[in-house]
């Protein structure tokens, strides 16, 4: 136990409690507490006389106005967070609707231009410099400035357009080519532009892309205004060796460096020819096709002249042998059937059924071509795809569950098609007065469709299915099933 | 008309042989016997080998939340709004459990049927969604190849097969069936999967269709049916019809030839899934209904060897724990259907079903309760035939690399073991460019 004082106490013995039990006081407050004696006045600081609630908080600490701060705050926060979600559905919404916008620019461009070869051009180059919208999603407008860059380009200096390439926002973006810096270089742009853009596999060393990299460092993206700029302090500055030569190379030097080799001319002007001829010409020609590039300066118009005025390019080897792409497929059946306004979204549901849509490459290396287009799915899509332009499918306005269940013959509308898809004016495509001689119908659809002669059996083919569905009178009907015939064939996707 | 005789005579042997022999030789059978034309036909039509069905989870699943290691405080410290409480979780053992949404899984893994390969990738990780689906899918880790690991087992483990040796259920063909012979077919729905004529004498419009879809054979075919216009009829090119013969396969021919898959394959896929209704109920989702397919091709006696079927939705960067649990639950539900049906028909031992998926994903939650792009990750294989348990060291999660885990297992030695212990192939060498070790992961 410990020994208790006893109760009587002097004043200043009452001041000291008063202080170390609480804050002190005034003398007179001292005096009172000094006059209850020791143990009473233990007593009042233990229990006190003054209730709990002697000072009344303010308004806003009582439980109704606690909870209603509370549901206002969470109300509050649910609104911020909807208006969060809100904008950025509304700018996912909107980027989208971006995308969807330039996709259908550029493909109405290619189906009504009068300048083909310079869209064609600006879709080689697309493929070949290929950035998808897929990543630069939220800068759309990157994308069409560099579907521009292309067009501008589609007949200089393929030299030029590599150097821009370098600076260009939307390719800088796709890959991540701005996190290259002086000490941690990225070797991912030097080896796509050797491998893909100029040199083609094997045309360089390891140690080539290593030292080169470190040259490619320091380009960033200027966030504020779009632009690519070379930013000195995040360049290495040192020495590096590509090809044998050293320096202090930034990108462009690097550039300039790969098209001092044969090589390059060679494996772009090979490209191209792939692109508009055939595939592996021979080595001859390949040769020709690189001096001819080099000795323009690298520029593709008078490679394409030549290209264009060549036997070869008129040959057997050349006429119909090429596997349309689906872009090739859809806008010249477009043409063909001459409709210029097609239903609203057919052009882009079609480019993902077939497997090519504009503005998304697959990857970096952009599509595989030729067969890689055609497998029997995609291929029995263009057949039906056909058959929905041709208005051949019959019942398209069933809806795509009825159709199933009841008919299972019957073809839905392709999704996201229209409904109110009238079909081509046949009356154009097929006039009336041919349609007496089924012979001559068939033969001015097969200039139509092919623009060349097809073998007499399937001419017959044609020809006996027409006679075959004449009875009374040659309908608009008749008429499509028929043109959907003659393109569920696989000599119409060649060109 | 022709028989059905006939027509298999010259699609087998016009057809599907045209690209698995040089031409010249391919030739020579149309000069054959009759009979030992026939005879011909035979090997390919086994049907009871052995089947791979190929899930792919496209966007990257989250393999820390499929397979929890729930025994590792270093999950709950990295996860604190996204880590699957031991509630919600099916133990497999004292460290780790399934997701609470794989009732079926888990009680397939308590009978030994389902194998968990745990920390499944490659060296030198990519994070894109893409690159890294390439890699996955051509069993390239520099992403170079040209043909898919599915599509070399095709071309070089199953000659003379038939093109339905692999279906796709994708809307494109997968990189995987990518091959230099025989990349398999592409399907989306068995009766859509045919040449849509809304013509009023349907029967009529196909036959013409038939024809013109299919290769001139008289020209190498003795009885040629020059009598009958509407037989072998094709379009073939005005003119220089056989360019650079020798080079590969002409870009006509070979339309020719996918026209002919196609045309064929859509008569024998749309009879073949008009046998076999099953009394199993699937759900809704896509996943099910594809599921339903190769069940019910599997039932029709289909020769396929590998299905391709795809899951999306993965790529879980927000608020993932409801979307990531749902997609778990239809996966688990397709599959309890799935293997239910193929009880049913006697057919389960006959398969064996893989998962994948391009990347797992970061250890770490992010702000928004979500978990962006990673590395290794774990996948599933079921069936009977498997060897059930956890195969693999499940990863460190505090031996990171950039926030990921490592893997322990490469997934080129998954598919070795599959394509050498499941799928038969005898050397694995032209398919996956060198032998990977096995993993005991059958039998």
């Amino acid at each position: 136990m410990i020994a208790r004082a006893d109760n009587p106490w002097t004043l200043f013995e009452a001041a000291h409690l008063l202080n170390r039990a609480g804050f002190g006081g005034s003398p007179a407050e001292i005096q009172s507490f000094h006059a209850l004696g020791r143990s009473k006045a233990v007593e009042s600081l233990i229990s006190p006389a003054e209730p709990l609630n002697a000072f009344p908080l303010p308004l806003w600490c009582s439980e109704e106005a606690v909870l209603a701060d509370m549901r206002e705050r969470m109300e509050q926060r649910r609104s911020i967070q909807a208006t969060k979600r809100k904008a950025s559905q509304i700018s996912r919404e909107k980027y989208r609707e971006q995308g969807l916008e330039a996709q259908a620019w550029w493909f109405h461009r290619m189906l009504l231009t009068q300048a083909p070869l310079r869209e064609k051009m600006t879709l080689f180059w697309h493929d070949h410099f290929a950035t998808s919208i897929k990543k630069v999603k939220k800068q759309t407008v990157l994308m069409v400035r560099q579907n521009d860059l292309f067009r501008q380009n589609a007949f200089g200096s393929s030299k030029d357009l590599t150097q821009a390439v370098l600076m260009d926002p939307a390719m800088m973006l796709y890959l991540d080519t701005q996190s290259s810096k002086k000490g941690r270089p990225n070797e991912n742009f030097a080896r796509e532009v050797m491998e893909l853009f100029t040199l083609g596999e094997g045309n360089y060393t390891e140690q080539d892309i290593r030292e080169s990299a470190r040259a490619f460092t320091g380009y960033e993206l200027n966030r504020q205004n779009g632009k690519v700029f070379h930013n000195l302090r995040q360049w290495d500055s040192t020495d590096k060796t590509v090809f044998g030569k050293t320096g202090p190379f930034n990108g462009k030097d690097v550039i300039d460096l790969i098209f001092e080799k044969k090589q390059a001319a060679r494996f772009l002007s090979n490209k191209i020819w792939e692109f508009f001829v055939y595939e592996k010409p021979s080595e001859t020609a390949q040769d020709a096709l690189a001096t001819i590039l080099q000795k323009s300066n690298f520029q593709t118009g008078p490679l394409l002249r030549e290209i264009f005025l060549s036997r070869e390019f008129y040959s057997e080897n050349t006429i119909r042998s090429q596997i349309k792409s689906p872009i090739q497929y859809l806008v010249g059946l477009l043409k063909q059937l001459e409709i210029t306004d097609p239903p609203t979204r057919f052009p882009i549901t079609a480019q993902k059924q077939l497997g090519q849509v504009l503005f998304m490459p697959p990857n970096v290396a952009g599509w595989d071509w030729g067969q890689a287009w055609i497998n029997t799915n995609t291929l029995l899509t263009r057949y039906n795809l056909a058959g929905f332009l041709t208005k051949g499918a019959g019942e398209l306005d069933k809806t795509p569950k009825d159709a199933q269940a009841k008919t299972p013959g019957m073809a839905p509308a392709p999704k996201n098609m229209g409904r109110g898809w009238q079909g081509p004016d046949y009356e154009k495509v097929a006039p009336r007065a041919l349609r007496d001689e089924p012979a001559k119908l068939v033969d001015s659809l097969i200039f139509r469709f092919f623009q060349n002669p097809v073998a007499d059996k399937a001419r017959n083919s044609f020809i006996e299915y027409a006679i075959s569905k004449q009875g009374v009178i040659f309908t608009n009907k008749e008429t499509a099933e028929l043109c959907h015939l003659i393109l569920s064939t696989p000599y119409y996707q060649l060109c | 008309m022709k028989t059905r005789r006939d027509f298999l005579r010259s699609t087998v042997l016009g057809a599907s042989a045209a690209w698995t022999v040089p031409m010249f030789i391919d030739r020579t059978f149309g000069q054959l016997h009759e009979g030992a034309r026939d005879l011909a036909i035979q090997p390919i039509t086994g049907k009871d080998d052995t089947i791979l069905v190929v899930l792919q989870l496209a966007g990257g699943n989250d393999g820390l939340n499929t397979l929890v290691p729930y025994g590792d405080d270093a999950y709950y410290r990295a996860r604190p709004r996204l880590g699957k409480k031991e509630a919600d979780i099916i133990k497999l053992n004292d460290h780790v459990g399934l997701n609470g949404s794989m009732p079926f899984l888990s009680s397939l893994f308590k009978e030994g049927d389902l194998g968990i390969v745990q920390g499944v990738g490659y060296p030198n990780p990519n994070r894109s969604h893409f690159v890294s689906t390439s890699i996955w899918e051509t069993a390239d880790t520099t992403n170079h190849s040209n043909t898919g690991w599915l599509g070399r087992y095709f071309d070089n483990a199953c000659p003379g097969a038939d093109p339905t040796v692999g279906i796709s259920f994708n809307k494109t063909h997968p990189e995987s069936f990518g091959a230099l012979k025989n990349p398999g077919i592409c399907l989306n729905s068995p009766e859509l999967y045919r040449w849509i004529h809304g013509g009023g004498e349907k029967a009529q419009a196909e036959e013409f269709f038939a024809d013109l879809n299919q290769p001139d054979d008289d020209s190498h075919d003795n009885d040629s049916h020059d009598d009958d216009p509407n037989s072998g009829g094709s379009i073939a090119m005005a003119a220089g019809g056989k360019i650079g013969g020798i080079r590969g396969e002409a870009n006509l021919a070979f339309l020719e030839r996918v026209a002919l898959d196609a045309r064929v394959s859509s008569k024998t896929i749309l009879e073949i899934a008009a046998k076999h209704r099953t009394s199993v109920r699937y759900d809704g989702t896509p996943l099910a209904k594809n599921l339903n397919l190769v069940a019910r091709m599997i039932a029709g006696g289909m020769s396929t060897r590998v299905y391709y079927v795809s899951h999306g939705g993965f790529d879980t960067h927000n608020q993932q724990l409801n979307s990531h649990d749902r997609l778990l639950g239809q996966l688990d539900s397709s599959l309890k259907s799935f293997f239910a049906d193929l009880k049913e028909q006697g057919n389960d031992k006959r398969v064996v079903l893989m998962t994948f998926s391009e990347f797992g994903r970061r250890v770490s939650e992010n702000a928004s309760v979500g978990t962006d792009h990673g590395k290794a990750s774990c996948l599933f294989l079921a069936g009977p035939a498997v060897k059930g348990g956890l195969h693999g060291l499940h990863p460190s999660l505090t031996d990171l690399h950039e926030g990921d885990i490592k893997h322990n297992v490469d997934f080129r030695s998954v598919y070795g073991t599959i394509l050498s212990d499941w799928l038969k192939a005898p050397d694995l060498k032209p398919i996956l460019g060198a032998n990977y070790s096995k993993l005991g992961l059958i039998g």
